[in-house]
């Protein structure tokens, strides 16, 4: 092990941390900042660390940053839910709107990696309808893509991630099996699935990013249950230890601890390079081309913070629509107790799930779907849940005594794109001295329309799965979308289907911002598949001459 | 949990796998000897004891591994281990009997054996049954296994034949009202079908990860076919299937190899034996195809000197 990874940078020296070796180190190749790379991407996660991958196996020359640091999960992944905080993005943002959002462990990652270092794991693909909401369902906005296309590189990502899921899915077209089988159900998961029965809905296990099985040096899944906290086996098959290993052995030059400030832009209206903040001190790297992969907040803040006398609204920015149309997910939840013991906690915390809500359109008095799953709070969260709910002191302590026999629900539920809510640039400034970013964010009618119709159904499900004493926890949010949206018209879009802005050739958007909807299913599979997408079609317009 | 029941536990399981591998392995200056002054059905009555035990072996360690991790909720659950340690006993002594004569207790544990291996099985469908999804894959891979129990009946069944055998004429010896070759034939082919069928079950849901998991469900179904093959038409030497049947043997012994080799790729390794034997892939399950194998060779031997 080397030094301290948030204070010293590991990429470096021509090597990179060899996350699946205790103490291991790969070669890594490096690129001098005088010269121009073909592609500079801001971000490690879902986005830039897949895109970054698939770019240096086609043989462009690639340099990814982060403003985190690479772990070792090995070595580094205490099972303490304190001490994973250091996962987290936890940079000051202010929050506003009618239902400002409550940002840190539950949104947004700050690693080599991204959020995937802390996700939950689940990955499911969009409803093929989804697509083209506005015309064939009548909400939202339309992708530029067509579904048919998407559901070649969900598989492709599918492999890559050697997903474990069950042999057929009860929803949606065919799809070839999962590459890796289902987990085995825990006791949460079998209320799911009782309740689901009893209620006559198809329920099934869920498709997970983390090995049933051994796969190379990562060890299968210990059922811990410690996977939002970060996975110490490397069972979890995530952006960092699945898609980063592949970038740097294809010749890819990742730089933690590399916060970029600004994209700079000449006076023809290019990218040059980006500005970014490594060892105590401003650095800048000539690229060809730049990727912006900060995730729906910090993607559009540093568009508008890289405003210049050319672009005074910011980058890419000639629709107004950067930071507007952010969509967050409605994560409510039904909370009971069971008679018998349930310790809900172990295992990966959504192991069984039931997509019915997405696909059955009758019964329905709102726009769009949701999914919801079984859970597992680990004590310090499950904790907050409670307080967050007025109990303290006697009372507290009194409930949190059933902790091994709690339950719960949880949605993960659409919420549709509206222009006010945004990211925009605050007055105060971080660390680095830039504007944070302001958070604005409001539920439509539409939105609360849908999250009553779950908080209902999900009640009566986890009543019908045998639950006793059931609550409602009716305030959370997860996953954050929009902001920087993919569309077919300049006027009403930041990029076009590729991730290249319409405004500057040469800058290009590869994360969750691009989402024009965001369906009710975590997001993070669908950007790693738009990210290998838009690798592929760079590949195309190079070969071209289009780039 | 107790570490030092497990330990116990766990050094029960080893000493009775050596005891029982011990008393299969066949002597050759022993076996030439016995061709000359025995009759070749004692030997085949021998074999199947030997092979009883050494599947007995297999599902001694495994149930009582399994049932631990399932906290013997049920104290039924404490009959398999005991009923299979009665079989391991029954096929030692039977391994060196060579009286031609059926011998009354170790054919009652066998019945016993067989039994509680049905009942078993009755148990393991209920509790898949019950579960939510019922008959679905992820109960077939996680539920109480099928395979099991079933392999608790089937060394019942092999051993309850050999006793059989022995009170039958050395020469044209008949079993199930059948020529004895072609009914240790079937029984024996039919066993190695289903343990083959365990195998791929549970190398599905490890998605066979390794090449090798191919092995155990392509060599011991090409074996089983050719032997029932060997039962059902008329005798005549069988040299594909004696070839098989060896390979499938050596399966057994190699597959036990890898999944030693399969629990250390869990985290913590062998270092974590008492969580990652439980975790990892079984292993005492892939001897159970040594066992059929051997099964499988006597009733080949026995069946290629039948009349035609
Ligand atoms: C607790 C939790 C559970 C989740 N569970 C699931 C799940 O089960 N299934 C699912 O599909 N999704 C899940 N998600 C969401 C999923 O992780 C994200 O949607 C996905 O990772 C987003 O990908 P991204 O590339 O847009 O951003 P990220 O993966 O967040 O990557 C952005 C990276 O960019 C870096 N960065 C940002 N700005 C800069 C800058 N200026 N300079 C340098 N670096 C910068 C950040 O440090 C970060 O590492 C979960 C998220 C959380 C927080
Ligand atoms: S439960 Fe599995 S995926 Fe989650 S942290 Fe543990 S080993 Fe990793």
């Amino acid at each position: 092990m080397s030094g301290d990874p948030q204070h010293e940078p590991r990429g470096k020296n021509g090597r990179a941390p060899d996350v699946l070796r205790v103490g291991g180190w790969m070669p890594m190749r490096e690129y001098p900042q005088n010269e121009a790379v073909d592609f500079a991407i801001v971000g490690t996660g879902a986005g830039g660390g897949t895109l970054a991958c698939r770019l240096a196996e086609k043989g462009f020359k690639v340099i990814a940053f982060d403003a985190g640091a690479w772990w070792r999960p090995l070595e580094e992944f205490a099972s303490d839910e304190s001490h994973q905080k250091k996962l987290f993005w936890t940079d000051e943002r202010l929050c506003d709107g009618e239902d400002p959002i409550k940002l840190g462990n539950n949104n947004s990652g700050k690693a080599v990696g991204g959020s995937m270092v802390h996700f939950a794991m689940v990955s499911l693909r969009f409803r093929p309808e989804w697509f083209k909401s506005r015309s064939i369902l009548g909400y939202g906005a339309d992708w530029p893509i067509d579904w048919r296309e998407m559901w070649r590189y969900y598989r492709i990502v599918e492999n890559a991630l050697k997903i474990s899921g069950p042999v057929t899915y009860p929803w949606g077209p065919k799809r070839g099996r999962y590459p890796y089988r289902a987990h085995e159900l825990n006791a949460a998961a079998m209320v799911l699935a009782r309740g689901a029965e009893e209620m006559g809905i198809a329920w099934s296990p869920t498709p997970l990013s983390t090995l049933s099985a051994p796969r190379g040096l990562a060890h299968p899944c210990a059922y811990r249950g410690f996977c939002v906290s970060g996975c110490s086996t490397n069972a979890k098959q995530s952006t960092l230890n699945v898609w980063i290993p592949r970038a740097v052995k294809a010749g890819a030059e990742i730089r933690d601890l590399a916060m970029v400030g600004r994209v700079a832009v000449n006076e023809a209206g290019l990218c040059t390079g980006v500005d970014y903040f490594r060892e105590g001190r401003w650095q800048f790297q000539r690229a060809k081309h730049v990727v912006v992969a900060g995730y729906a907040i910090e993607t559009p803040r540093l568009l508008l913070l890289s405003a210049n006398g050319r672009f005074p609204e910011g980058l890419a920015n000639s629709s107004g629509l950067v930071g507007k149309n952010f969509m967050v997910q409605s994560n409510q939840a039904v909370w009971g107790l069971m008679d018998e013991e349930i310790r809900a906690y172990k295992g990966p915390p959504s192991l069984a799930i039931t997509e019915h809500w997405n696909y059955a359109d009758k019964g329905k008095d709102f726009f769009g779907g949701y999914a919801y799953m079984s859970q597992g709070p680990l004590p310090v969260v499950w904790t907050l849940t409670q307080t967050k709910r007025g109990l303290w002191g006697e009372a507290l302590l009194k409930e949190m005594q059933h902790y091994n026999h709690q339950v719960g629900l949880k949605m993960v539920g659409e919420t549709l794109p509206q222009e006010r809510n945004c990211i925009t640039l605050a007055d105060e400034k971080d660390a680095y001295g830039l504007p944070i970013a302001r958070v604005t964010h409001a539920y439509c009618d539409n939105d609360r329309r849908l999250i009553e119709h779950a908080l209902d159904f999900m009640g009566k499900a986890l009543d019908a799965g045998g639950a006793k004493d059931i609550w409602r926890e009716t305030d959370d949010t997860c996953h954050l979308n929009g902001s920087a949206r993919m569309g077919s018209d300049p006027r009403t879009s930041v990029v076009n289907a590729d991730g290249r802005s319409w405004d500057i050739p040469n800058l290009w958007i590869c994360d969750g911002s691009v989402f024009p909807t965001v369906g009710g299913v975590n997001p993070s599979l669908t950007i790693q598949a738009i990210a290998c997408r838009t690798a592929d079609r760079i590949g195309v317009l190079a070969a071209r001459g289009e780039l | 949990m107790t570490n030092n029941r497990m330990r116990w536990a766990g050094i029960a399981c080893i000493l009775a796998g050596v005891a029982a591998t011990a008393a299969v392995m066949e002597r050759p200056q022993q076996r030439r000897l016995c061709k000359r002054a025995r009759q070749v059905h004692i030997e085949t009555s021998r074999a199947f004891n030997r092979s009883s035990a050494l599947l007995a072996g297999s599902v001694l360690a495994d149930s009582a591994m399994e049932h631990y991790r399932g906290s013997f909720s049920n104290p039924v659950m404490y009959v398999p281990p005991l009923v299979a340690t009665f079989s391991i006993l029954a096929g030692l002594h039977g391994g060196a009997d060579r009286h031609a004569q059926t011998h009354t207790v170790r054919h009652a544990i066998y019945w016993g054996a067989a039994l509680t291996g049905l009942a078993g099985t009755g148990f393991h469908v209920y509790n898949v049954m019950k579960r939510p999804g019922g008959w679905n894959w992820n109960n077939l891979f996680y539920a109480a296994p099928m395979g099991a129990p079933t392999a608790l009946l089937l060394s019942g069944a092999l051993g309850a034949a050999a006793e059989r055998l022995r009170n039958q004429p050395a020469r044209a010896p008949r079993l199930l009202g059948m020529p004895a070759g072609r009914a240790l034939g079937l029984l024996s082919g039919i066993g190695l079908a289903g343990t083959a069928a365990e195998a791929w079950l549970l190398h599905f849901r490890g998605s066979f990860q390794h090449k090798a998991m191919y092995a155990p469900v392509s060599i011991p179904p090409a074996a089983s076919a050719l032997l029932l093959h060997a039962a059902l038409t008329s005798p005549q030497p069988r040299w594909l299937a004696r070839v098989m049947l060896r390979m499938t043997w050596l399966v057994g012994w190699l597959g036990l190899a890898f999944h030693v080799r399969g629990v250390a790729r869990h985290h913590g390794g062998w270092r974590n034996w008492s969580q990652n034997l439980f975790n990892g892939p079984p292993v005492p399950a892939p001897p159970s195809f040594a066992a059929m194998a051997l099964a499988g060779l006597a009733a080949l031997r026995l069946r290629e000197r039948e009349p035609r």
